[in-house]
């Protein structure tokens, strides 16, 4: 459980700073961005990029945030994030990442950039394993009766509509980031539903229909789809329309250890510095504020470097001119002094957060798939609880299947309450842990525990905003959007619901008011 | 009447009970290869397997011995006429253990063979024949039917037949008997129309065999084992057989012909040597695949070529083409020539890691089937094949038929042109393959076809060479789109034109 032991220290009143120890030294840099997640390595990217040196990143509990990966016997795999839609036409903060870490060749502001073809997903992408059937679509076809079909087929036209829809603003009605997206009121109504009532409204009755659109909830919010917000149900599906010039729509990009691998490429061209003393090149230490205050102008943080190995825990206090604070807003709320000062009352403004399990499993040899099947990187299981598992191989130019491979199982927790789910995740005991994680895999595999050779769980019990309707108008969110100052925010949380581009938005903005 | 009835059943059974024998032992020799130790083991398990059967038809209720002659012959219909198909499609398929399921199919009709002429002699003792005549009178028709078959099998129909084809014409002489017998004998029998119906069911299912059969036994047997196996292995990577018929050696991979050392110098001649003519101060080669060593016996003509690097996944393969007598005696020992280095490792892993420079790239590797193959012939692997090609360098890679296969093989051009290649595609004729093509390619615009060849070959000449790369009209390109790992249109584009050539 990545962050825990820090962030329940911090709940449960580590600010009364009597039982710290005083601090043992101090660091003064021109920025300070606390969070080493998607939000503050992209402002540490783009203050970098225009000639800032003197930042110093903390990194918080988790480097990499919830873009995190891990390694099992030398295979890199995700222990978060794990793809990247083709950015759209408004992400050019991605675009303009992209084509620096080298990922997009040419054109990459045009319409149909060209990608480098090892980071778009190879073929398969996806397959759902249906009534004892691989299929290679999430809403097969082949699977559905006449009704069915006619109703998916309206669906999609009708998603497919929105992706260029606009309101009387002119700007797309579903945009990635989605600040960018028309404030059109016709638009921002269907905030006012869920998305399943959405869709019984609109007549769709398909049972396969209504598995998937809940599915594309789970899977993007950590939230069944009548928990969600309708305006959220149909942004996941009509605010990626990025296109490639040397890829199908719908395609993605992804690393073997899913977008770590992208965080590790910005960090490349950021270009950290060895030493801390070294105020020549951006910075990163461990460690994570205790608090965050704002004195005569500047920034002010004590921060926490927990025991480890020999060295025994100390404080030190770090001055910037300015600083990005790009933890999570459940963390921030006790941290940064004053919140409320910023139009932010955690009491009512802090956004419900989903609970997620990511479980990684180091396979020998590859499980017997039926009908010889060829797997796919992403392998969905009609029904099943969890989110199904994606590959760690898939993207290895290899003729031979290697020896070990990873398979990474999602689950979000939305089938509780997210309080209840982090109650279960906090006295679960690891077997059921390891029965709720393996669910899917075991629908899609007759044996499975012949070709597993070790499970590694990660507990994700704060893991992404849920956008439950009523989202977009969070008076406190679009309060902390605009602050500006010695202080800024910078976090997915800020857009109501977690995805790379909206992460890198806001790291984006708050670099750009520094420049 | 009635009873010569089953006297002549008897001549029938006793020939597909022995069709059933020499079936399974010449499939395992010719599978397996060791024909005395599998004909002896094979014969060995069916007389025990009959020993079973005569004992277990003591079990028989005397005044049920008639019924249950019966269904043992359906039985034995079903699981002897099936048999060789079955075996056939195991060993083509392999993982499954083919000699696990050889011993239990033998073992199975061994057991219904034996409890056949015991049933028979208590039916017609029960009908008071006299024990001398009777005894003698079976053994003789069942020794004749043994007669027949043993000289049926070799002459007429293993040659004529084939060996699943063979193996159900018994199946149905067997269901024949037990509905004859039925029909003759309805009186005596109760449930008469079960039998009827359990035997036509036996009998459209060795018919749908039969009729099948035409193409199973084109792919399986002719095609593929028609000839004597001399070497067959499952490694982890594929199904290695080799086999000879007179002096045609082939070598097939997973069920695909890889080479006949009757034609296998045209399609290495053409895969070598318009880019080696073309390249006379080139010191060092790289060979994707080809671990059969042909292409490298082909470039080791070449005497100022210093270093051949063969890359072949399988470590299986080279070592059989560097060791075995046969098989080196066609590769001339190309392997084991120290110029040559072999490298077993997985091709787009090696280039990942090596950092040599080579003046030729021949890429001869298998056909893009599946996804993980298709990834070898896709822009990024093409773009790191440019990164280890010479700027003045050439490479071919072989891509399929492009009169059978044309937009899987225009799509091979077209991703090549994609990852910066200027590229110069041709074919040449292959009697076993057909038309096959190759791609030519370079990183610069310049290629001249050569019009003569320093070193001595057999197939390619200036007359030859041109007509090579001369696409006649029913060859034109189609529209295809280059070979992109994320929708790997090769596969499917493969896929396709093959299907549309084999029904
Ligand atoms: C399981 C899962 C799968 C996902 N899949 C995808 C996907 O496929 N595609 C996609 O686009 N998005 C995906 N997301 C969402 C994506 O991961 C997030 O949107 C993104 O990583 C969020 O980045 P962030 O910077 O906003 O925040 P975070 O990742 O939350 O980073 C916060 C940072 O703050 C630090 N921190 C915390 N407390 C302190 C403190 N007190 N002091 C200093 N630092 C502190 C942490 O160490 C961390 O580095 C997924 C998320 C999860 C959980």
């Amino acid at each position: 459980m990545p962050g825990m032991a820090e962030g329940h220290i911090l709940r449960d009143g580590l600010r009364d700073a009597a039982k710290l120890p005083s601090p043992s030294g101090e660091l003064e840099c021109d920025v300070a961005i606390f969070g080493s997640g998607v939000a503050g390595m992209t402002a540490a990217w783009r203050l970098a990029k225009a000639g800032r040196r003197n930042i110093l990143v903390i990194a918080g509990p988790e480097p990499d945030g919830n873009a995190a990966g891990a390694s099992m016997a030398g295979q890199a795999c995700p222990s978060g994030a794990h793809y990247l839609p083709l950015p759209s036409m408004e992400s050019r903060h991605v675009r303009e990442m992209l084509a620096d870490v080298g990922v997009i060749i040419s054109d990459p502001f045009g319409h149909r950039p060209e990608f480098d073809e090892r980071i778009l997903v190879h073929a398969q992408q996806e397959r759902l394993l249906r009534a004892g059937k691989w299929h290679e679509d999430l809403l097969p076809d082949e699977a559905s009766t006449t009704q069915e079909r006619s109703e998916h087929q309206r669906f999609l036209r009708y998603v497919e509509q929105l992706k260029t829809a606009t309101g009387n603003d002119g700007k797309r009605a579903f945009a990635i980031p989605i600040a960018l997206s028309s404030q059109d009121a016709q638009w921002r109504a269907l905030d006012r539903l869920n998305f399943r009532d959405w869709l019984t409204r609109e007549g769709y009755r398909s049972a396969p229909l209504h598995w998937y659109a809940n599915y594309a909830c789970r899977d993007d919010y950590g939230t069944s789809y009548e928990h969600t917000s309708a305006y959220a149900g149909l942004h996941y599906f009509a605010s990626r329309a990025g296109e490639a010039r040397n890829a199908e729509p719908g395609a993605v990009l992804t690393w073997p250890d899913g977008l770590q691998g992208m965080m590790r490429a910005l960090r490349s061209k950021i270009g950290f510095g060895a030493h801390l003393d070294n105020s020549t090149a951006p910075r990163q230490m461990t460690g994570f504020a205790a608090s965050i205050q704002i004195r005569n102008k500047a920034v002010d943080a004590l921060v926490v470097q927990p025991a480890s190995g020999t060295a025994s825990l100390r404080t030190l206090r770090v001055r910037a001119r300015h600083a990005i604070c790009a933890m999570p807003l459940h963390v921030a709320a006790h941290v940064v002094e004053d919140m409320r000062g910023y139009g932010f009352d955690p009491a009512t403004h802090l956004p419900q957060s989903a609970p997620w399990m990511i479980a990684n499993f180091l396979m020998r040899r590859f499980p017997e798939e039926r009908a010889a099947a060829q797997l796919a990187w992403d392998n969905v299981i009609y029904e099943g609880k969890g989110l199904g598992y994606v590959v760690a191989t898939h993207q290895l130019i290899r003729v031979a299947k290697p020896e070990h491979a990873v398979f990474t199982a999602y689950n979000a927790l939305s089938d509780r309450s997210p309080q209840d789910s982090r109650r279960w995740l906090e006295t679960a005991s690891p077997a059921q842990l390891l029965e709720r994680a393996a669910g899917d895999m075991h629908l899609a595999y007759e044996q499975l525990w012949p070709y597993v050779e070790r499970v590694d769980i990660t507990l994700r019990g704060h893991a992404m905003a849920s956008p439950a309707p009523g989202y977009l108008n969070n008076k406190g969110l679009l309060a902390l959007r605009e602050v500006d100052g010695p202080l800024q925010f910078a976090h997915s949380d800020m857009s109501g619901y977690s995805v790379f581009e909206e992460a890198a938005w806001w790291g984006e903005m708050a670099a750009r008011r520094l420049l | 009447m009635r009873d010569r009835v089953l006297i002549l059943s008897v001549f029938v059974v006793a020939s597909c009970g022995l069709a059933y024998e020499l079936i399974a032992g010449a499939l395992a020799s010719y599978l397996l290869g060791d024909t005395v130790l599998q004909f002896s083991s094979i014969i060995g398990c069916y007389l025990f397997a009959m020993g079973v059967g005569s004992h277990l038809s003591r079990y028989v209720k005397d005044e049920d011995a008639l019924a249950r002659f019966i269904d043992v012959e359906l039985l034995v219909g079903i699981v002897g006429g099936l048999s060789a198909t079955i075996l056939f499609s195991i060993f083509a398929w392999a993982s499954t253990p083919f000699r696990t399921v050889l011993y239990a199919l033998v073992f199975l009709i061994g057991v219904l063979v034996g409890m056949e002429i015991p049933l028979v002699m208590r039916v017609l003792y029960g009908r008071k024949a006299e024990l001398r005549e009777m005894v003698s009178r079976v053994l003789t028709f069942d020794y004749l039917g043994a007669l027949a078959v043993s000289l049926l099998f070799p002459l007429v129909l293993a040659p004529r037949l084939g060996m699943s084809r063979t193996a159900l014409v018994f199946g149905l002489l067997n269901a024949g008997v037990a509905l004859f017998t039925a029909q003759v004998f309805g009186k005596e029998l109760h449930g008469k129309r079960g039998i009827r119906l359990r035997g036509t069911a036996v009998a459209v299912v060795l018919i749908a065999g039969l009729a099948f059969s035409s193409q199973l036994t084109h792919w399986a047997e002719q095609s593929v084992f028609g000839d004597q196996i001399i070497h067959a292995e499952t490694t982890p990577y594929q199904r290695m057989v080799v086999t000879r018929w007179q002096d045609d050696l082939r070598l097939y991979l997973n069920g695909n012909l890889q080479f006949s050392t009757r034609d296998e110098h045209r399609y290495h001649e053409a895969l070598v040597h318009p880019a080696m003519q073309s390249l006379p101060g080139a010191r060092s080669v790289l060979v994707l695949g080809g671990g059969d060593g042909l292409a490298v016996r082909e470039l080791l003509k070449y005497p100022k070529l210093e270093h051949i690097t063969l890359v072949d996944l399988d470590p299986a393969m080279t070592k059989l083409f560097s060791t075995s007598e046969t098989l080196t005696a066609i590769n001339q020992h190309s392997l084991t020539n120290p110029r040559v280095k072999v490298i077993n490792a997985d091709a787009g892993q090696w280039l990942e890691t090596d950092t040599g420079s080579y003046d030729a790239i021949i890429i001869d590797l298998p056909d893009p089937s599946n996804f993980a193959l298709g990834k070898l012939y896709s822009v990024p692997m093409y773009r790191l094949v440019s990164k280890h090609l010479a700027e003045h360098g050439y490479v071919v890679v072989q891509s399929t038929s492009p009169y059978f296969a044309p937009h899987a093989f225009w799509c091979v051009v077209a991703t090549l042109k994609e990852a910066g290649f200027y590229t110069w595609p041709y074919h040449a004729n292959v009697p076993s393959f057909g038309e096959w093509g190759y791609v030519l390619a370079g990183k610069h615009d310049s290629f001249t076809q050569p019009d003569h060849y320093d070193v001595p070959l057999r197939f390619l000449d200036a007359s030859s060479t041109r007509e090579m790369f001369h696409f006649p009209s029913d060859m034109v390109a189609p529209e295809v789109e280059p070979n992109r790992l994320n929708n790997q249109s090769l596969v499917h584009y493969f896929e396709q034109d093959w299907h549309r050539v084999i029904r």
